[in-house]
């Protein structure tokens, strides 16, 4: 284990250091870039500009496209995003390249980017979505008429608003801007043959980084390969394709140099993908039972500069925003926003969280002016094993109509109040007299497994082992053991035998990634396939080794035996198979076991969860603690309980981030002010609390393994539960609407309560 | 726009002698390389990460003379005559061993990126404390609060220190 992992830095030896210039301002157009200072210097090799890179196509292609019956019951539409990848006329963000330039090692280039001199004429710039959408509002892009990066209309059931409605709730929620932020930053390495350039890069998705290589720089597919070393974590930012990765790919070949760049911390955090930032508004109607009438949300997203995933942020928001309750009439609408700030990608969760704050802070809303519980009045609301599956009046992003498939979510709440009853407020509030404490609930839903497809690939090798590959990267989701084990069980084999390898298109020629929740169950479900259909051909060559027709021969603990026959008479193993599929082998023409399937879902399946938190107000500085936390979720067939358990875990200590102390801001200029760790706060071992974690197994016929992702479930309803639990442990004095949650606003309440 | 020359620049480099993982090495460095440049770029112990630089996220983190301290803050030059171990020299060390052990039975890591730091800094705490005071979860969690992980939300890790930490043979229920 560590020390033995090998991460993008940790492979860099011999190759030249390539640092980036990267735009000092926000918005402006580019008058000089002037590197001819930084060229003569000593160790420096070369200083390219945009213009010096010679691609084909100056920009990346939108990584996903819904379906068109998706795209036309809500009106899906969607602006053509062309970000340059290194521009020489304008710029759109702090922190875009401009200048790649390289030398001897990384101390040497940083002294020389010093030498870059780029002057700009200064544009206003543009940094709220609201403004950026107001029809005055001057586009950001200059091939575009106005500054909407997509839109989206859904809208169901019909009624008018308030017809049945005993009461309206109206809101505004902001989640704010933040995002992934992996231990390890990213990092590109490029190394360079006759034949092609080899890249490896702290990606998720290395077949959709060689696509973004091949369309930019217009090398065929054979030119190119990528591969994945061991990931620092991902969480979303780097399920991205980068410019960084093409120009890099692209100097390599030029120079004819093998050529590294790594981040660094400061860099991360101005240049990397960031998300969330979306503001909702929302009228929520209920009847005198707390039944939701009608449903209505209006959000925006600021997606910055671009976002290459825009369509998925913005359709996840909006199918997530029904939540897993029956909601007989609904009106989401939404729109994307270009802005001045960094570029976005799917962060964990990817609209899902603040469509589930959106709902879940609304129906808390109702629920105090009913004089209900916030438990309460969701559980009059949530979808029962009656009522399940339950069909939605509208396609999912793949076009197939939505059905939510799951067990009972009532029984799902209830499961996570057991875990973590309102009662244990008291015993808290004793061990805490420095603080409130309070209690509060968030349910969500969260579509997973999306298509369209994943490749899974194993071959039996020489030695009797099995090596597995599939185009799911692992980041730390413990793709190692959990694809193991599936391929494990399939070929009746010890997990020892079995030998993971990390993503590379090389091994796989086709894939699509880690990301969404998806690769337990595409991955893991292709590799399944794959297992199987290695265990039927060896079945037969087994049957021929054995003298035995292939219907007698069963296979187990990894030995293939007959039935007919004598009893107790040997057997043959992996190995013998492998031996006679080797040069001299009794199989030598029928050729190595080595098999690749597909799996291509017929759709997504939900899972669904409740959470519940206790958190603790300080008194006085209104600083707030999570004290206690329980997730229960409707999860599928477990490959791995542990490993599920640890993925839901650590998404929590991602929510409460997000929903206490992360957050990108920008000073009113437009300047990232959240350039370090001592500004970008990551939760730390104090400020994360034991998780309890119960999984409810729904099983689901939607892919051969029963699984349901789950990568996503400890994140959602995080800053739902939390802020449910911080305006109960103040008494509703105060409406948590916005986060990360501001201790001067609880600060306010707890002096207004003393005074009481 | 380019020129194609690798002369690295001239920079005075200075002579150091330290100890890191037990060998005494002699090298010639520029002053302003950092200890993590060191043992990374130049002696290729690459298991002492970096994830900010700045000294906030504990990945770098070694010990030297015994004490924990993060590589990227210190020059290499102020190792001069001082002893380094890394997580590299921390294979033979039967507390980091349990440790090992135990962060794998407690799922203590995902990606394992924080993993070296979080080593060397419970390896600390556990041989620098009085091994008849049990180690309570609060104090693990405050040994630890320097070193931030992002995938695991720390239950696993917490665990696993506590478990490696109590010296009966069975370890921590
Ligand atoms: S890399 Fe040294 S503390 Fe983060
Ligand atoms: S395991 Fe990934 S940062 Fe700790």
């Amino acid at each position: 284990m560590s020390g033995r992992g090998r991460y993008l830095a940790d492979l860099a030896a011999g190759a030249l250091s390539v640092v980036f210039v990267r735009s000092a301002v926000p918005h402006a157009l580019i008058n000089t870039i002037d590197t001819s200072a930084a060229v003569g210097m000593p160790g420096v090799v070369g200083v390219y500009t945009g213009a010096d890179l010679g691609l084909v196509n100056d920009h990346i292609a939108e990584l996903h496209v819904p379906h068109p019956a998706f795209v036309d019951a809500t009106a899906f539409r969607m602006a053509e995003q062309r970000l340059a990848i290194m521009p020489t006329d304008r710029v759109h963000y702090v922190g875009q390249p401009l200048v790649a330039l390289i030398a001897v090692d990384r101390y040497t280039a940083e002294d020389a980017m010093e030498a870059v001199d780029i002057t700009y004429s200064p544009l206003a710039p543009c940094l709220d979505a609201d403004a950026a959408l107001r029809e005055d509002a001057t586009p950001i892009h200059r091939h575009l008429r106005d500054n909407e990066a997509a839109s989206i209309h859904i809208e169901f059931g019909g009624l008018t608003p308030d017809v049945t409605a005993d009461l309206t709730v109206e809101g505004t929620y902001r989640i704010g801007r933040h995002g992934a932020v992996p231990l390890e930053g990213r990092g590109v390495l490029a190394r360079v043959d006759a034949r092609r350039v080899s890249v490896w890069t702290s990606t998720q998705i290395p077949h959709m980084v060689r696509r973004g290589i091949c369309e930019a720089t217009g090398w065929a597919t054979e030119e190119v390969r990528v591969a994945v070393p061991d990931v620092g974590g991902g969480f979303g930012t780097k399920a991205n394709v980068y410019a960084e990765e093409i120009v890099i790919a692209a100097l390599a070949r030029r120079t004819g140099r093998d050529l590294v760049w790594v981040e660094d911390r400061q860099e991360h955090l101005v240049s990397a993908a960031q998300g969330r930032d979306q503001t909702h508004r929302t009228r929520l109607a209920v009847d005198g039972e707390g039944q939701i009438v009608h449903w209505a949300d209006d959000f925006t997203v600021d997606i910055g500069a671009g976002g290459l995933w825009v369509a998925g942020v913005v359709a996840n928001t909006a199918i997530h925003a029904l939540g897993p309750y029956r909601v007989p009439r609904a009106r989401i609408t939404g729109r994307a926003a270009f802005t001045n700030k960094t570029i976005t990608a799917q962060y964990r969760g990817a609209g899902r969280p603040e469509a589930c704050f959106a709902l879940e802070r609304s129906l808390d809303d109702a629920a105090r002016r009913l004089g209900l519980s916030g438990a309460e009045i969701r559980r009059r609301n949530l979808l029962t094993a009656e009522d399940l599956p339950y069909p939605r009046p509208l396609p999912y992003r793949d076009g197939v109509d939505v059905v939510f498939d799951g067990g009972d979510y009532a029984g799902c709440l209830e499961a996570a109040l057991e875990l973590l009853p309102v009662e244990e407020i008291e015993a808290l509030q004793d061990d805490h007299p420095d603080l409130q404490v309070g209690h509060g609930v968030g349910c969500y839903l969260e579509a997973t497994g999306r298509g369209p497809y994943e490749t899974g690939r194993v071959r039996l090798m020489s030695t009797g082992q099995f090596e597995v590959s599939s185009g799911a990267a692992s980041a730390g989701q413990a793709h190692e053991t959990a694809f193991a084990q599936v391929a494990a069980d399939a070929l009746r084999v010890d997990l020892a035998r079995v030998r993971v390898r990390q993503a590379d298109t090389d091994l796989v020629e086709h894939g699509i990634g880690t990301f969404a929740s998806r690769s337990a169950v595409l991955a893991g479900s292709a590799i399944r396939k794959a297992a199987d259909e290695v265990r039927t051909l060896a079945t037969a060559r087994a049957a021929e080794l054995l003298g035995a027709p292939v219907h007698a021969v069963e296979l187990n603990d990894g030995i293939f035996r007959s039935h007919i026959g004598e009893p107790g008479s040997g057997g043959v193993g992996w190995d013998d198979v492998a031996r006679a599929a080797a040069p001299g082998g009794a199989h030598e023409e029928l050729g190595p076991l080595d098999v690749t399937e597909v799996f291509r879902p017929q759709t997504v399946t939900w899972t669904m969860g409740a959470h519940a938190a206790v958190v603790g107000v300080h008194r006085r500085t209104g600083a707030v603690r999570v004290l206690a936390y329980a997730v229960a979720h409707e999860g599928g067939v477990e490959i791995n309980p542990q490993v599920v358990e640890g993925q839901v875990i650590g998404g929590v200590a991602q929510g409460i981030g997000g929903t206490l102390m992360e957050e990108f801001r920008y000073s009113p200029q437009g300047q990232p002010q959240s350039t370090t760790f001592a500004d970008y706060l990551l939760p730390s071992t104090c400020d994360v609390p034991e998780v309890r974690v119960r999984h409810l197994g729904v099983d689901t016929p939607g892919n051969p393994l029963g699984v349901r992702g789950a990568g996503e479930s400890g994140t959602i309803a995080v800053a739902a539960a939390v802020a449910a639990a911080v305006e109960h442990a103040l008494g509703d004095r105060v409406q948590v609407t916005e986060t990360p949650i501001s201790p001067a606003l609880l600060r306010t309440a707890l002096r207004q309560e003393q005074r009481a | 726009m380019t020129v194609e020359q690798t002369d690295a620049p001239q920079i005075q480099h200075v002579r150091l002698t330290t100890t890191v993982n037990g060998n005494v090495v002699t090298v010639h460095v520029p002053p302003r390389l950092t200890l993590a440049d060191l043992l990374r770029d130049e002696l290729r112990l690459t298991g002492t990460h970096l994830g900010c630089e700045h000294g906030v996220c504990g990945a770098c983190t070694v010990l030297v003379d015994g004490d924990s301290v993060r590589a990227c803050l210190m020059f290499a030059v102020q190792v001069e005559g001082r002893q380094v171990s890394t997580i590299e020299g921390l294979e033979a060390c039967a507390t980091t061993a349990r440790l090992k052990e135990a962060f794998t039975r407690h799922h203590g890591l995902q990606c394992g990126f924080c993993t070296p730091g979080m080593l060397v800094v419970a390896t600390e705490l556990i041989d620098g404390s009085d091994p008849r005071v049990p180690l309570t979860e609060t104090c693990v969690r405050e040994a630890l609060s320097g070193n931030a992980c992002r995938c695991t939300g720390y239950q696993g890790i917490v665990r696993a220190v506590l478990d490696a930490a109590d010296p009966s043979p069975e370890g921590a229920p």
